[in-house]
C-alpha cells in the first residue's frame, strides 16, 4: 500500500516520467526545452484584426494584407514591409509556399495570393513562385527552391496533437505514415533534410479560425472553431507553433470548465527545438510582439 | 537454384497472393454492405461512387484520424458522400475493423454524445452518429447539422444496421473490470499508448509497452463518492507484464519508499499490481482503500 508520507504530487510523477523517457525534453504539453540557438529570444509577431472577416465569416483580402505586412514588418524591425521582405528574399530565388489543403480548415487562398504578391514584390520572378502542399516532391518550382514560406492555419489532430508548422513539412517526405511514431515525435528530422535544411525564411501560422478540439474520422466539427482574426508570423516554427499551442491549450479550458490538455500531446513542437535545433518553445524564450485588436487573446 | 529458395520464393509469392485476394474479399465486402444501404435518402442523394479505402490509401482519405483506425488494425473503409440542395453535405464511412472487438474499440475512442438505440451501442453528437455491430465500426457525419440533414443521418444509420448481419461481441477482457461503480460509458478499449495518451497521460513514452499484441481497457468508477480509474492490460506472457510494471513503477521519484503505489499530496492515489499476463493500475483513486479493492477486484492482488 502506498505511503502517505511519499508527498508526491502527480505533476511530480508526469514530470519525472517525462525526464525518464525523453531525457528532459518534454514534460507536460509545452514546458519542454529547446536548445535551437544558444541566446536570446525568438521573436513572434501576433496579429489580429476583428475586420479579417466579414459578416458571413469570409475572408477579407484587403484586411489579411495589412495584418500580414505589419505583422513582417514588425518581424523584421523595418518601417514597412516591402524592406522587410527585400530582407526575407532577394530576386535570385526561388521560392516555395508551403500552404496546406486539409478541406475542413485549409490555408486561405487569398493569404496565398497575399503572400504570391509580396514575393514579386520584393524581386522574385513570377515563374519563380509556387504554392503547393501536397505535390511539392514533383513541383518544379519546390524542386529548385531556394527558399520556403511556410503558411498553415492551427488545428488539433488525432495523432500528432496539433497540426503544426512543423508538421506541415510533411509532405517532403515520399512516406509521411514513416514519421508517425510516438505521435509524429520525430517530424523535426524532416526538417534537416537536404532538400528542405536552412531554406524557411517565414513562418505564417493562421489562426483566424483555429480548430481546438475534434471529433469523429474527419476530426471536425464547426463548434470546436472560433473566431480568433489572428496570425503568428516568426522565423522560429518552433515559437510559433508553441504560442500557437498555448492559445489552443487557453481555449480549449474556456470552453470544457476543466483542464482539457491537447491530446496526444504535441510533443512534436519541443521535441523540434531539443532534438532537431530548429527553434525554442519555453515561453520565457520567446518575445511576442502584439498588433492590432487584443481582446480574448488567452495567453 | 536450392530447394530451400524454391519454398521461400512460393512461401512469399503465397503471402502476396493472400494479402491481395485478402484485401480485395473485404471490399467486395464492404461494397455488399453499402449496396444495401439507398442511395437516395430523404432529400439527400449519393454523390459519385463509393470510394474505397484499405490499410495503405486511407492516408490519402483521412488526414491524422487513419491512425487511430490502423492503431485499431482497420482492414478497409468505404466512403459514401450524400448531396441535397440547398444542404451541406452527410458523409457515410464504413469501416471493416477485422473483428468485434475492435470495432467495439474504434467506438470506446470517443464516448462523448447521447446513447442511441441503434447497433450494438451507438452515439450522437453534433451531427455525427457511430455505432458499431459486428467487425464493422459506422461513422455518420453531417458536415452541417439540420433537421434534413439529422433525419436523413438517421435513417441511413438505420439502414446500414440492418445490413449488418453479424452480431459482435465485446472483449473478454471487459469481464476483468470489477463491476461495483462502473461507469460504463467511460469503458475505453485499446492497443496504443497514443490512443491511451487521449485519455490519461502517463508518460511521453510507451512505458506500458502497449501494441498489436496487447489488449488494454480503461475504465471509470464511482464509489460512495470516491472516483478512481482502473488500466487492465493483458500482454502475451507474464515476463511482458512485469517488464511493463517496472517500468511503470520507473516513474517514481528517487526515494518513494512505496512498493506499489504513489499517494499524491491532492490525495490521489496511484497503484498497480501484476497476475500472470495481465498489468492492472488504478489511476487517480481519491482514496488508497478504494485503489486496493479495484485491484483485489480485478484479481491482480490476493
Amino acid at each position: 500500500m502506498g505511503s502517505k508520507k511519499s508527498g508526491i504530487s502527480r505533476r511530480d510523477f508526469l514530470k519525472t516520467g517525462a525526464r525518464i523517457a525523453m531525457g528532459g525534453a518534454a514534460g507536460l504539453s509545452l514546458a519542454g526545452s529547446s536548445h535551437g540557438e544558444a541566446a536570446g529570444k525568438s521573436r513572434v509577431v501576433m496579429v489580429r484584426d476583428k475586420g479579417v472577416l466579414d459578416g458571413q465569416d469570409r475572408i477579407r483580402p484587403a484586411a489579411l494584407g495589412e495584418m500580414l505586412d505589419g505583422a513582417v514588418a514588425a518581424l523584421m524591425d523595418e518601417r514597412d514591409a516591402a524592406s522587410a521582405w527585400k530582407r526575407i528574399v532577394s530576386p535570385g530565388d526561388v521560392v516555395g509556399i508551403k500552404t496546406n489543403v486539409w478541406p475542413y480548415l485549409p490555408t486561405p487562398e487569398p493569404l496565398n495570393e497575399i503572400l504570391r504578391e509580396r514575393l514579386i514584390g520584393a524581386g522574385v520572378r513570377q515563374e519563380n513562385v509556387s504554392a503547393d502542399d501536397r505535390g511539392v516532391l514533383a513541383n518544379p518550382v519546390f524542386r529548385r527552391s531556394t527558399a520556403l514560406v511556410n503558411v498553415r492555419p492551427m488545428r488539433t489532430h488525432h495523432w500528432a496533437g496539433l497540426g503544426s508548422l512543423i508538421k506541415n513539412y510533411i509532405m517532403f517526405v515520399p512516406i509521411p505514415s514513416n514519421y508517425h511514431d510516438n505521435a509524429c515525435e520525430r517530424l523535426g528530422a524532416i526538417w534537416n533534410l537536404s532538400h528542405v535544411k536552412g531554406r524557411t525564411r517565414l513562418n505564417v501560422l493562421v489562426m483566424i479560425t483555429p480548430l481546438f478540439h475534434g471529433t469523429g474520422p474527419h476530426h471536425y466539427s464547426p463548434g470546436y472553431v472560433w473566431p480568433y482574426y489572428g496570425l503568428i508570423v516568426s522565423k522560429d516554427p518552433v515559437a510559433a507553433d508553441a504560442t500557437g499551442a498555448r492559445i489552443i491549450e487557453a481555449k480549449r479550458r474556456a470552453h470544457f470548465g476543466e483542464d482539457r490538455p491537447i491530446s496526444p500531446n504535441p510533443r512534436h513542437i519541443v521535441v523540434a527545438g531539443s532534438r532537431f535545433g530548429l527553434g525554442r518553445s519555453r515561453p520565457e524564450e520567446i518575445e511576442i510582439i502584439r498588433l492590432g485588436w487584443n481582446e480574448d487573446s488567452l495567453i | 537454384m536450392k530447394r530451400s529458395k524454391v519454398i521461400f520464393l512460393l512461401s512469399v509469392t503465397a503471402g502476396c497472393l493472400f494479402l491481395v485476394l485478402s484485401t480485395e474479399s473485404r471490399a467486395q465486402e464492404l461494397n455488399g454492405l453499402a449496396a444495401a444501404v439507398p442511395r437516395q435518402v430523404a432529400a439527400f442523394a449519393a454523390e459519385g461512387p463509393d470510394a474505397t479505402y484499405d490499410r495503405k490509401t486511407i492516408y490519402d482519405y483521412i488526414d491524422g484520424a487513419a491512425e487511430v483506425y490502423l492503431a485499431y488494425d482497420m482492414r478497409g473503409c468505404l466512403s459514401r458522400r450524400y448531396v441535397a440542395p440547398g444542404e451541406s453535405a452527410i458523409v457515410l464511412d464504413l469501416f471493416d475493423m477485422g473483428t468485434s472487438a475492435d470495432a467495439f474499440g474504434a467506438f470506446t475512442h470517443d464516448r462523448e454524445g447521447e446513447t442511441l438505440d441503434i447497433g450494438e451501442d451507438g452515439l450522437s453528437r453534433e451531427g455525427w452518429i457511430r455505432f458499431w455491430k459486428g467487425r464493422f465500426f459506422v461513422s455518420i457525419y453531417a458536415e452541417r447539422e439540420t433537421a434534413g440533414a439529422r433525419e436523413a443521418a438517421f435513417r441511413l444509420a438505420r439502414a446500414v444496421e440492418a445490413g449488418i448481419k453479424e452480431k459482435g461481441e465485446r472483449p473478454k477482457i471487459l469481464g476483468r473490470l470489477p463491476k461495483g461503480g462502473l461507469q460504463k460509458q467511460s469503458v475505453r478499449y485499446l492497443h496504443s499508448h497514443i490512443l491511451l495518451e487521449s485519455h490519461v497521460r502517463l508518460s511521453d513514452e510507451n512505458i506500458l509497452g502497449l501494441g498489436p499484441d496487447t489488449e488494454a481497457v480503461l475504465a471509470s468508477y464511482v464509489r460512495e463518492g470516491k472516483r478512481a480509474r482502473v488500466l487492465l492490460v493483458s500482454y502475451m506472457d507474464a515476463a511482458q507484464a512485469a517488464a511493463a510494471r517496472k517500468r511503470f513503477l520507473s516513474l517514481r521519484p528517487a526515494g518513494d519508499a512505496s512498493k506499489r503505489g504513489i499517494a499524491s499530496e491532492e490525495g490521489k492515489w496511484w497503484l498497480s499490481a501484476q497476475a500472470g499476463r495481465i498489468l492492472a493500475v488504478v489511476l487517480d483513486a481519491e482514496s488508497g482503500p478504494l485503489a486496493e479493492a479495484l485491484l483485489k477486484e480485478a484479481e491482480t492482488l490476493p
